[in-house]
C-alpha cells in the first residue's frame, strides 16, 4: 500500500516534468571499477542531451534486490529501464516485468540468458566477451614465442570470481588458446581464484613464487590481478622482462603499468561506449524505433605500441 | 579460618585439575594443520611445506613461504586485534571491513602523488592543494576516520543500549555507503612513495607484530583490561563494582575502529590502490580468526595471544592449499568447516574440564 502511493507520488511529479525521458537503471554494483566506468559513460551521455533523465539504483550484487528495483521503475512510470545483470540466468523474470507492463528493457554488458528470445522492445549492448581473453591469451603466445621460449614455457592463471560469466569465459579463452599448435608449448602450473580483486592476486602470486616453479607467463582474468601479481613479483625481486603478464580491462592503473613496462598486453573494453550505447538503444526504443536487438561494441588488443591512444578511454 | 591437611577450607589442590591456558590448544591444532599439509606436501607433491628442500635459501626453511603465511593475514589481523577487545566485553563488530574500506577512499585521496609517468595523475580526487602531502596528512586523516566510525559504535551501544550486533550492522551499511559515495565508486589509486612504504615488503607484519604486543601487555597488565573482562564476564557486577562501563564500552569500540582504520591506511598502502569494494568480509575473517583462537564469543575469555595463533592457522590454511594446488571451490568448503571444527573443540574441552571440577 505503501508503496503504491510512493509510486502514485512519484509518477505525479514526473507527469509535471514536461516532456523529460526518464531512464530507469539497474546496475550490478556500484562499487565495481568497469561497471563504474559504464555508468559514468552513460551519465556523460546522458547530461550531454535535452530532457533525459537516468534514476541509477545499486543492485549490491543481489538478484531479488534487482528485480525489486525493475518493478519499482515500472511502477513509478518510467520511459526505459537499463539492467546491467547482478546473475545472467535470472533475466527472464525482469524481461517478463518490463514486457507486460510495457516498458522497454536494455541489457548492458552482461549476456542475459534469454538473450535469443527476447521480446521486441528489449535489446542487449555488450562487447562479446570470447573476445577479451582470447585476445590476451594469443598476445602472450605470440610474445613467448618471440622470446623464443618456444620449446616450453610454464604459467600461472589467476581466475575472477567462479560464480562469473566472465570468468569462466576468460578462463576456458585460455585453455583454448593453450590447446592450438601454435601454443600448446605452453602448460599451466596452476589456476586459481584470487576474486578480481589486486589484494588477493597479491598474495596468491606471493604463494605461488613460494613453491619456487620457474615460470613465464601469468594470465589474469582482469587487470586489477594482473597489477598485484606484478607487485608481487617485484616485491620478490623479479625482473617484469623475464616474465609475460596479460590481463583484461585496459583500466588506467593499467596502462600506466604498461607504459611502465611491467604489464605486457590487456584488452581494451569500451565501458563508456557500452554506457552510452545502453541510453541510445534505450531511448530509441522508448521513441517506438526499431533497434537492433544484439548490438556488440568490439574490444581492442592493447600493447605498450598503442597504450597511447587508450590511456583518456577508461 | 581452619587449615587442614587439605589446604585451605578443605579444597584439595589437585595439579591435574588445573586448565591448561585455553592458547595450548590453539598451537596445538596449528602444530597439527602443519603437519597434515607437510604429510600431503611429502605424499602428493613431493615437496615439503615449511622446509626448503630444493636449496633455494639459506636456512633450512622455505623463507618465501613463511612470510607470506603471516604477511597475507596481518592486516586482517590487526583488524582481529580490535575485534578480539570487542568480543570479550560480550560485544560483536560487524563494521570492521567497511570501515576499512571508507577509511582506505578517504586516507587514500590526501595520499596521492601529483604526476604519474611524467603526466598528471588521472586518479586525482582534490585539486593541486592535496598532492604529494607529507605522509602524516593521509595517516592522522585515516585513523580520525576510526576514531568516528567506532565512537559512534561505541556510544550507540553505551547510551542508547541497543545490541551490538544491530548497532555496528548499521555502521556497517552506512560505512560502505560512505565508502562508494567517496568518489562515486571510482577506485583511487597512486600514492606518494612514503604513503607506500607504509605497506611495503614485511612492513604490514612488523605493524601487526608490534600492535599484537602492545594490546598484548594492555588486556594483560592495565586497568583497561581488567575492566575489559570484567564487562565481558558479568556487566552487572563491573557496574557494581564502580566501573563506569558506558565509558569503557565507548573507548573499546573506539580502539577497535583505529585499529580497522589503520589496516585500511596498510592495505591500500600495500596495494598502491583504495577502491570501495575493499575489507568486504574481512569482519568476518577478523571474528574467525579471534573465535578459532580462543575467544568466546559469550564474552570475558579470550586472549590477543590466542587470535594471533587463530590469524596464524588462517593464513597457514590458505598457504597450504594453494601449496597443494587443490581446487579453489574445494578451499572454501574447507575453511568453513575448520572455523567450526575448531570452535566445537574448544566447547567439547570447556565442558570437560566443567565437568572435571
Amino acid at each position: 500500500m505503501k508503496k503504491t502511493l510512493l509510486a502514485a507520488g512519484i509518477v505525479t511529479l514526473l507527469g509535471s516534468a514536461v516532456t523529460a525521458e526518464t531512464i530507469g537503471v539497474s546496475m550490478a554494483r556500484f562499487d565495481d571499477n568497469f561497471l563504474t566506468v559504464l555508468r559514468n559513460g552513460m551519465e556523460e551521455f546522458a547530461a550531454g542531451m535535452d530532457g533525459v533523465e537516468l534514476q541509477i539504483e545499486d543492485a549490491t550484487d543481489d538478484v531479488a534486490k534487482q528485480l525489486d528495483q525493475i518493478n519499482n521503475f515500472i511502477a513509478s512510470g518510467v520511459d526505459a529501464i537499463i539492467v546491467n545483470a547482478v546473475d545472467t540466468s535470472a533475466t527472464e523474470a525482469m524481461s517478463n516485468a518490463a514486457e507486460s507492463a510495457g516498458v522497454p528493457l536494455v541489457y548492458v554488458n552482461r549476456q542475459p540468458v534469454n538473450v535469443d528470445t527476447l521480446p521486441d522492445n528489449q535489446a542487449f549492448v555488450a562487447s562479446n566477451e570470447i573476445e577479451s581473453g582470447t585476445l590476451a591469451a594469443f598476445e602472450a603466445c605470440q610474445l613467448l614465442r618471440a622470446a623464443g621460449l618456444a620449446g616450453g614455457a610454464q604459467g600461472y592463471l589467476l581466475m575472477g570470481q567462479l560464480s562469473n560469466q566472465a570468468a569462466v569465459q576468460r578462463s576456458k579463452d585460455v585453455d583454448d588458446i593453450l590447446g592450438i599448435d601454435m601454443c600448446n608449448f605452453i602448460t599451466l602450473i596452476d589456476r586459481q581464484t584470487a576474486n578480481w580483486s589486486r589484494d588477493e592476486a597479491q598474495d596468491l602470486m606471493t604463494n605461488f613464487m613460494s613453491s619456487g616453479e620457474p615460470f613465464d607467463v601469468v594470465f589474469a582474468n582482469n587487470d586489477e590481478m594482473a597489477i598485484g601479481a606484478i607487485q608481487a613479483m617485484k616485491a620478490g625481486g623479479m625482473d617484469m622482462a623475464d616474465v609475460v603478464v596479460v590481463g583484461v580491462d585496459a583500466t588506467q592503473d593499467a596502462l600506466l603499468a604498461m607504459q611502465a613496462g611491467d604489464l605486457d598486453a590487456t584488452v581494451f573494453q569500451d565501458a563508456a561506449g557500452q554506457g552510452s550505447g545502453a541510453v541510445n538503444a534505450a531511448l530509441a526504443l522508448a521513441a517506438g524505433e526499431d533497434v537492433d536487438q544484439k548490438v556488440y561494441i568490439p574490444f581492442v588488443l592493447v600493447t605498450p605500441e598503442n597504450v597511447g591512444d587508450f590511456l583518456s578511454r577508461n | 579460618m581452619a587449615e587442614t591437611a587439605h589446604g585451605v577450607g578443605g579444597l584439595k589442590y589437585d595439579h591435574s585439575k588445573r586448565a591448561r591456558p585455553p592458547e595450548i590448544n590453539v598451537l596445538i591444532a596449528l602444530v597439527l594443520i602443519v603437519l597434515v599439509f607437510e604429510a600431503l606436501g611429502a605424499l602428493l607433491m613431493d615437496q615439503s611445506f615449511l622446509f626448503d628442500t630444493r636449496g633455494r635459501f639459506d636456512s633450512i626453511f622455505n623463507e618465501a613461504r613463511l612470510k607470506i603465511i603471516i604477511l597475507q593475514v596481518a592486516i586482517i589481523g590487526i583488524i582481529a586485534l580490535g575485534v578480539t577487545q570487542v568480543i570479550i566485553t560480550g560485544g560483536i563488530d560487524l563494521s570492521s571491513g567497511s570501515i576499512v574500506g571508507a577509511t582506505a577512499m578517504i586516507a587514500m585521496s590526501f595520499a596521492q602523488v601529483a604526476e604519474v609517468n611524467g603526466s598528471p595523475n588521472p586518479k586525482a580526487i582534490f585539486g593541486p592543494w592535496a598532492m604529494d602531502l607529507p605522509v602524516t596528512v593521509p595517516i592522522l586523516v585515516g585513523l580520525a576516520c576510526g576514531v568516528i566510525a567506532g565512537g559512534i559504535n561505541g556510544a550507540l551501544i553505551a547510551y542508547t543500549k541497543i545490541p551490538p550486533f544491530i548497532a555496528t550492522l548499521g555502521m556497517m551499511v552506512s560505512a560502505r555507503g560512505v565508502a562508494k559515495w567517496w568518489s562515486k565508486g571510482n577506485p583511487i589509486s597512486f600514492p606518494t612513495d612514503e604513503y607506500a612504504a607504509i605497506g611495503a615488503g614485511m612492513t604490514p607484519v612488523f605493524i601487526f607484530i608490534f600492535l599484537a604486543i602492545l594490546f598484548h601487555f594492555i588486556l594483560k597488565y592495565t586497568v583497561y583490561g581488567k575492566h575489559t573482562y570484567a564487562i565481558g564476564s558479568n556487566e552487572a557486577a563491573a557496574r557494581m563494582s564502580g566501573i563506569n562501563v558506558a565509558r569503557h564500552l565507548v573507548l573499546v569500540y573506539t580502539i577497535a575502529g583505529v585499529l580497522a582504520a589503520l589496516a585500511a591506511v596498510v592495505l591500500s598502502a600495500k596495494n598502491l590502490t583504495a577502491q570501495s569494494g575493499m575489507g568486504i568480509m574481512y569482519e568476518l575473517d577478523a571474528i574467525a580468526m579471534a573465535v578459532i583462537g580462543g575467544v568466546s564469543l559469550s564474552g570475558g575469555r579470550g586472549s590477543i595471544i590466542g587470535t594471533c595463533l587463530g590469524a596464524l592457522i588462517f593464513g597457514v590454511i590458505i598457504s597450504g592449499f594453494t601449496f597443494l594446488r587443490l581446487d579453489a571451490f574445494y578451499q572454501e568448503m574447507v575453511k568453513g568447516a575448520i572455523i567450526v571444527g575448531a570452535v566445537v573443540l574448544d566447547q567439547w574441552r570447556q565442558q570437560r574440564n566443567a565437568s572435571k571440577s
